[in-house]
């Protein structure tokens, strides 16, 4: 203590290279993997060749991380004269002019058919950011960016002024707790990875989990796009408080762009010494190492993890010896979500108090009291606005599904809400007004988990939901234990069986026996809650179940076994449209006349139906 | 070893005391309660991936299933194995595997204990397989673990999980020690390949699974061989006071700790296969990775030093060194110039001897000053040797030659050289003080290649464990140990698994130092490979013929007979008054006990001298003793008779025999 770290980061700042011109239009292309993958590149290069060719006014032209709305990539935001920005949707290459005839004020948004929203959309008003403070605006890829935003002032500031101890007391005091699904409190782990390296006289180590596998979900891949000092600095500070010099970041394959970012953050970081040997002039070091998983969804379990870290294949072992004593390496072992790292440095400068602040409970005493500060969530499925939102604790799921999710698209109605991916469960209707935290959803036999929330409207089979689910499990357990690896093929085999209309009286139970077992006999969390989103759905919609084994109806129409697809002689034209686009050849009927299907010959694949320009087509 | 925290916990009502961290199913089995565990077994680490071990546990604040395998106790608890949670649970675990395997047998018996015949459900990979793998694991742990090699695991993951070799093909690296076959609970893992095309390839596996299974189960708390190798004898040594310090005078010293195998265990490369060859359980080569040196033409560089072992950590007491250090660097260098490090210690030693004692000074060594401890010098002197120059170029002669080079030119006192220059028939003593084990002073004198152990290593049987009280014990321990030693020359094998870990009776047996089980297993070794079915004795037989031809080929050269089966007295008894008096004690009873002389009154200098004509004359009546049982004659010859008997009788070795009195 009493160094000079806060001068130091005071003359990096001043150092940091100002190429901001003074043009009074800044443009941000924003170029997330989801605006990458709507084509926001190809934006960005017809904006620059629109720019070199002269005919506009001058214009900043900037790149940033994803915005958040990701249903209407790519995304442009447009500042004018140091003013909150217009965010322009879907502006793909070929509505590139359209968007410079806007700014020049040639035309208006509507004209060119351009739809724009501003931060008081709803989208944006119910939100409230604190991981994404940053996002859409810095670029991801410039430290002077991230420094003049404010990175790492949190670091320097415990540098200066907090001894380890005090840095725990206060990420306990904010009642932190992991967002990687498990709400672990951030500071009662670390202070007992303290103390399991004194008792064990190990060296500690601490491990950013960045090895989101969840369906659906990709809130820590955008918190590394667009903020990835951010995690560099809370590594350093968590260890800091725990008396770590080394770091790892486990982070998948699939995520390329993040790697790049990061490995790039990692780079300028060492370069201005914000990693390595004694950060910013004090003799504190701390150094980080990328490991690059390769997309294991099991790797997400801490001990598997850990496992893979040292080069073997991904299997998770008993924690009967929690890996805060005994993980990698054998070492003690802090491992720390994306989300929850994101959050510390925000915490250390602005207070614990401010964060306990936000969210449900009183968790100044006890974090296990509440849940604190914001919770991203990847709101995807039957939603109008797709994408990334940051929520304070305690809202409800209908503030999240209406207001900000803008509600069910093409007029249906809402049938339920799967939370927690494969781990967590599916919730009904009358489950929408129960407040978002970590305890609210796991009594209401769903989970939080690590953010991902699949709206799901009433054309969905929550049999088929379930199969998904179980199907998707079956391919990632390791296969290590007996309950996971044989209760999932239990679970399909009988799911099966009831999607293909052979379901007998009993199955239910059946799935409820198997179920049960592996939620108490597995060997890891994955195998623990793989039957959730089956005991889930039987929960609340068991006489779905039942109607699909007693009556061999499926509801939602989703079942092939259980539909058949008819002519409505009154309807039909004889238009052939239908029996021209079967692939089955199971359409007969001369031209002008009322089409039949063959129904030994239906492959119920739906074509007839959609291809019908006359509503002719119905399912039975 | 200190004494572990024990802890008393409840199972099924029963009370049970036990080591802090025992798993539940340990404690359980100690007193006879029964848990199904299909994936679990004493030789390798538990794994918990059945799941059939579950109890339910009670730790005061709440009940909870744990696998018993894995669970390990750390307070007080109360554990149920029964309950109607775990019977529930286990009955389902057990048909889900039944869905899958349905006719493996194993699977079935349990199933048939938890009270179902058939799963409710049709697994859709249903392997009807008697013989299925059940993935319990066993057999990639027991080659990872146990012979430290990882050639099969697991591939794919989930339902695909299976046990393979890597890419699905025949390894070259498997060296067919057949633990997996072995220890797999369903026969699964069959061998189908013999390259060498034995008489009996079941019949050596069996053998060889037996020493594989002592090795994994024992080593650790017998001679923690897979640990540290050989150096753990250096503590034994020193505790036994048999540990050659200061050219043999002593036999321990209060800076052993310094270099025992506790420190060496800390450098030592640990959990890799470091045998001298593939697949050896025991492993026993150590190595120390990343050593940087201090001396010599590789100085600064960080090298493999490929030990050290017992003798080259002998060889460093003896030359008064105490510094691991020095151990790793001398060993290294000793490995880089091609020199073995126990005549280079030795060698040494007798060096140091000498300059204490003014035989030689700076000016002899051409500078060096090298008394006990001197290791600047120890190392200078072998570099010297290396580069065949100086002082090095005498020393690097070896001791015999030193010894008439001194008397030569140094004026040393011939009497004062012969009895500190510890070597025998020219080489340079291995690193054990024999001065109370006369079996072992016989087995140093009589060894057909000179001093050392290989051939006759009876100084435990001797000392340590007191086997061999009387003359007759002693030569018969002469006859039979060099002979079984030389039946592993003759066969190409180590000997070290034969007693360096041991069954677990093996105490409990008519002759503990012969290992019986395992010499019983060497015999099948041999009769898997040949065919032809041996006993101990006709064992011996084959090595009595080679030994006997070994002797009459020593006699051609000019060393086999009993003038060249002398010992430097300082390898019987104290040669200085310095000596006898840091052992008075001992000294004085032997002389009032076994000598039948009053020490009191005596001068230390009558007290050597009385000492030194008993041992002189056992060391005599041994070797009569001796060259009686091996059927020689008093001169140590091979008599006509014996040659004729080994079928050993060929004209030319007749003729020599009987030219010098055989």
């Amino acid at each position: 203590m009493n160094t000079n770290a806060i001068d130091r980061l005071k003359t990096l700042l001043e150092s940091s290279s100002d190429d901001t011109n003074d043009a009074p239009v800044i443009l941000t292309v924003h170029l997330g993997t989801c605006g990458i993958a709507a084509g926001a590149g190809k934006t960005l290069e017809t904006v620059k060749t629109t720019l070199a060719s002269g005919s506009v006014q001058p214009i900043e032209l900037r790149s940033s991380s994803c915005a958040g709305l990701c249903s209407y990539e790519p995304m442009v935001s447009v500042s004018r004269n140091g003013e909150r920005p217009m965010m322009y949707l879907d502006v793909t290459e070929d509505k590139v002019n359209d968007l410079f005839d806007c700014i020049r004020g040639v035309k208006t948004a509507e004209e060119c058919h351009l739809q724009i929203i501003t931060h008081d959309d709803p989208f944006y008003l119910k939100q409230q950011t604190v991981v994404f403070i940053n996002r859409g605006l810095i670029d991801p890829e410039s430290l002077d960016d991230a420094l003049a935003s404010g990175a790492y002032k949190g670091l320097a500031s415990i540098l200066d002024n907090m001894d380890p101890a005090e840095v725990i007391t206060e990420i306990t005091k904010s009642g932190l707790r992991g967002r990687g699904g498990g709400g672990f409190p951030a500071g009662v782990k670390w202070s007992s990875c303290v103390s399991a390296a004194e008792r064990t006289e190990g060296i500690p180590v601490i491990v950013c989990n960045a090895d989101e596998g969840d369906p659906g979900a990709y809130m820590d891949r955008s918190i590394l796009e667009s903020d990835p000092h951010s995690i560099i600095e809370g590594m350093a500070i968590g260890a800091y408080a725990i008396g770590a010099e080394e770091g790892y970041i486990y982070i998948r394959k699939e995520y390329p762009l993040a790697m790049e970012i990061l490995e790039n953050a990692i780079r300028q970081a060492r370069d201005r010494n914000l990693l390595g040997k004694g950060l910013l002039g004090t003799d504190f070091s701390f150094d980080l190492v990328i490991h690059r998983g390769a997309g294991a969804f099991v790797c997400g379990e801490s001990s598997a993890l850990m496992v893979s870290m040292s080069g073997m294949p991904g299997e998770p072992r008993s924690k009967y010896i929690h890996t805060v004593e005994y993980g990698y390496k054998g070492r003690p072992t802090v491992l720390n979500n994306v989300e929850t790292l994101a959050n510390v440095p925000r915490i250390i400068t602005r207070g614990s108090k401010w964060f306990a602040s936000m969210g449900t409970g009183d968790v100044s005493e006890n974090p296990w009291n509440g849940s604190s500060g914001t919770k991203v969530f990847s709101l995807v499925g039957d939603v109008k606005n797709a994408g990334l939102v940051e929520i304070p604790m305690g809202i409800t799921l209908r503030e999240i599904i209406y207001d900000i999710g803008g509600g069910i698209p093409g007029g249906k109605e809402f049938k339920a809400v799967q939370t927690g991916g494969p781990s967590g469960g599916v919730l009904p209707a009358d489950k929408l007004d129960l407040p978002v935290d970590f305890d609210t959803l796991t009594d209401a036999g769903s989970m939080m988990g690590s953010g991902g929330m699949v709206v799901m409207d009433n054309e969905t089979c929550m049999i088929q939901i379930a199969k998904y689910f179980v199907d998707f499990l079956k391919d990632e357990s390791c296969g290590k234990c007996t309950p996971c690896r044989e209760g999932l093929v239990a679970l399909g085999t009988i799911l099966d069986r009831i999607i293909s209309g052979d379901g007998r009286q009993g199955d239910i139970e059946l799935l409820e026996e198997y179920g049960q077992n592996m939620c108490e006999t597995s060997l890891c969390a994955l195998g623990q809650t793989a039957a959730n989103p089956v005991l889930s759905t039987i929960e609340y919609f068991r006489d779905e179940y039942e109607e699909h084994i007693r009556d061999g109806k499926c509801g939602a129409l989703k079942c092939k076994a259980l539909i058949e697809y008819h002519i409505n002689a009154e309807n039909c034209t004889g238009c052939t449209i239908c029996a021209r686009n079967c692939p089955a050849d199971a359409i007969r009927g001369n031209l002008k006349e009322p089409h039949v299907i063959d129904q030994e010959k239906c492959i119920r694949c739906g074509v007839c139906r959609e291809v019908c320009n006359f509503n002719a087509v119905e399912v039975l | 070893m200190a004494d572990r925290e024990m802890i008393t916990i409840e199972i099924d009502g029963k009370s049970v005391s036990v080591e802090k961290d025992t798993t539940i199913l340990e404690a359980a089995q100690s007193i006879d309660i029964y848990i199904p565990a299909l994936c679990s077994s004493e030789l390798v680490e538990p794994y918990a991936a059945c799941r059939l071990c579950i109890v339910e546990v009670d730790d005061g604040r709440k009940t909870k299933l744990v696998t018993s395998c894995n669970y390990p106790v750390r307070r007080p608890i109360k554990v149920y194995t029964s309950s109607k949670k775990v019977l529930r649970n286990r009955k389902i675990t057990l048909e889900m595997m039944l869905s899958r395997w349905p006719n493996v047998q194993v699977i079935k018996d349990l199933a048939k204990n938890a009270g179902i015949e058939k799963a409710r459900y049709q697994h859709p990979a249903v392997d009807l397989n008697p013989n299925a793998c059940i993935l319990c694991g066993l057999c990639m742990r027991i080659c990872e673990q146990g012979i430290w090699e990882n050639i099969i695991n697991f591939t794919n993951r989930g339902a695909e999980r299976a046990v393979r070799m890597p890419y699905d093909s025949e390894q070259p690296h498997c060296v067919g020690c057949g633990a997996c076959a072995e220890i797999c609970p369903t026969g699964a893992i069959t061998m189908v390949d013999d390259p060498n095309q034995p008489y009996d390839a079941e019949m050596i596996r069996k053998a060889g699974m037996r020493i594989t299974k002592e090795m994994i189960k024992y080593d650790e708390e017998q001679c923690d061989m897979r640990g540290v190798g050989t150096a753990h004898l250096v503590e034994i040594m020193d505790a036994y006071d048999l540990l050659p310090v200061m050219n043999y005078r002593y036999g321990k010293h209060e800076e052993t700790p310094k270099i025992s195998s506790d420190i060496f265990r800390k450098y030592f490369t640990k959990g890799k296969p470091d045998g001298c060859w593939l697949g050896c359980t025991m492993a026993c080569a150590k190595a120390i990775e990343d050593f940087e040196l201090k001396t010599g033409p590789y100085k600064g560089e960080k090298v493999l030093v490929d030990g050290p072992e017992y003798e080259t950590l002998g060889g460093s007491s003896n030359m008064g060194i105490f510094d691991p250090y020095f151990v790793a660097e001398y060993n290294f260098y000793c490995d880089t110039y091609g020199l073995d490090t126990i005549s280079f210690s030795t060698g040494t030693s007798f060096v140091m001897e000498c300059y204490e004692a003014g035989v030689l000074d700076k000016e002899k060594t051409g500078g060096l000053e090298i008394p006990f401890g001197a290791k600047d010098a120890a190392l200078e002197l072998l570099h010297q040797i290396g580069r065949g120059e100086g002082f090095g170029l005498i020393v690097g002669k070896g001791i015999r030659y030193m010894k008439k080079y001194f008397v030569e030119n140094f004026g040393a006192d011939p009497d004062f050289v012969f009895d500190i220059g510890m070597e025998a028939k020219g080489m340079e003593y291995s690193e054990y003080v024999t001065k109370e084990s006369l079996a072992q002073q016989g087995g140093y004198g009589i060894a057909l290649k000179g001093a050392q152990h290989d051939e006759a290593w009876l100084i435990f049987m001797d000392m340590v464990n007191k086997q061999i009280p009387t003359f007759e014990d002693k030569a018969e321990a002469l006859h039979y140990f060099p002979m079984w030693r030389t039946w592993f020359s003759l066969c190409g094998l180590c000997k070290l698994p034969w007693n360096d870990v041991e069954p677990a009776d093996n105490a409990e047996t008519d002759e503990p130092a012969k290992v019986p089980a395992h010499v019983q297993g060497y015999c099948e070794f041999f009769e898997g490979v040949t065919g032809k079915p041996q006993t101990m004795d006709s064992l011996i037989r084959m090595s009595e013929k080679v030994y006997n031809f070994q002797r009459v080929f020593n006699l051609k050269m000019g060393f086999g007979r009993r003038e060249h089966d002398v010992i430097p007295y300082r390898s019987a008894g104290p040669v200085t008054v310095e000596e006898y008096e840091s052992r008075q004690e001992r000294y004085d009873t032997q002389l009032r006990e076994d000598v039948g002389i009053d020490p009191t009154g005596m001068s230390s200098e009558e007290k050597v001298a009385a000492t030194r004509k008993f041992r002189e004359a056992q060391y005599e009546h041994l070797l009569d003793a001796v060259y009686k049982r091996r059927g020689w004659t008093n001169d140590g010859v091979p008599t006509v008779a014996k040659l004729i008997e080994l079928g050993v009788d060929f004209p030319d070795v007749i003729e020599l025999v009987k030219k010098h009195g055989g």
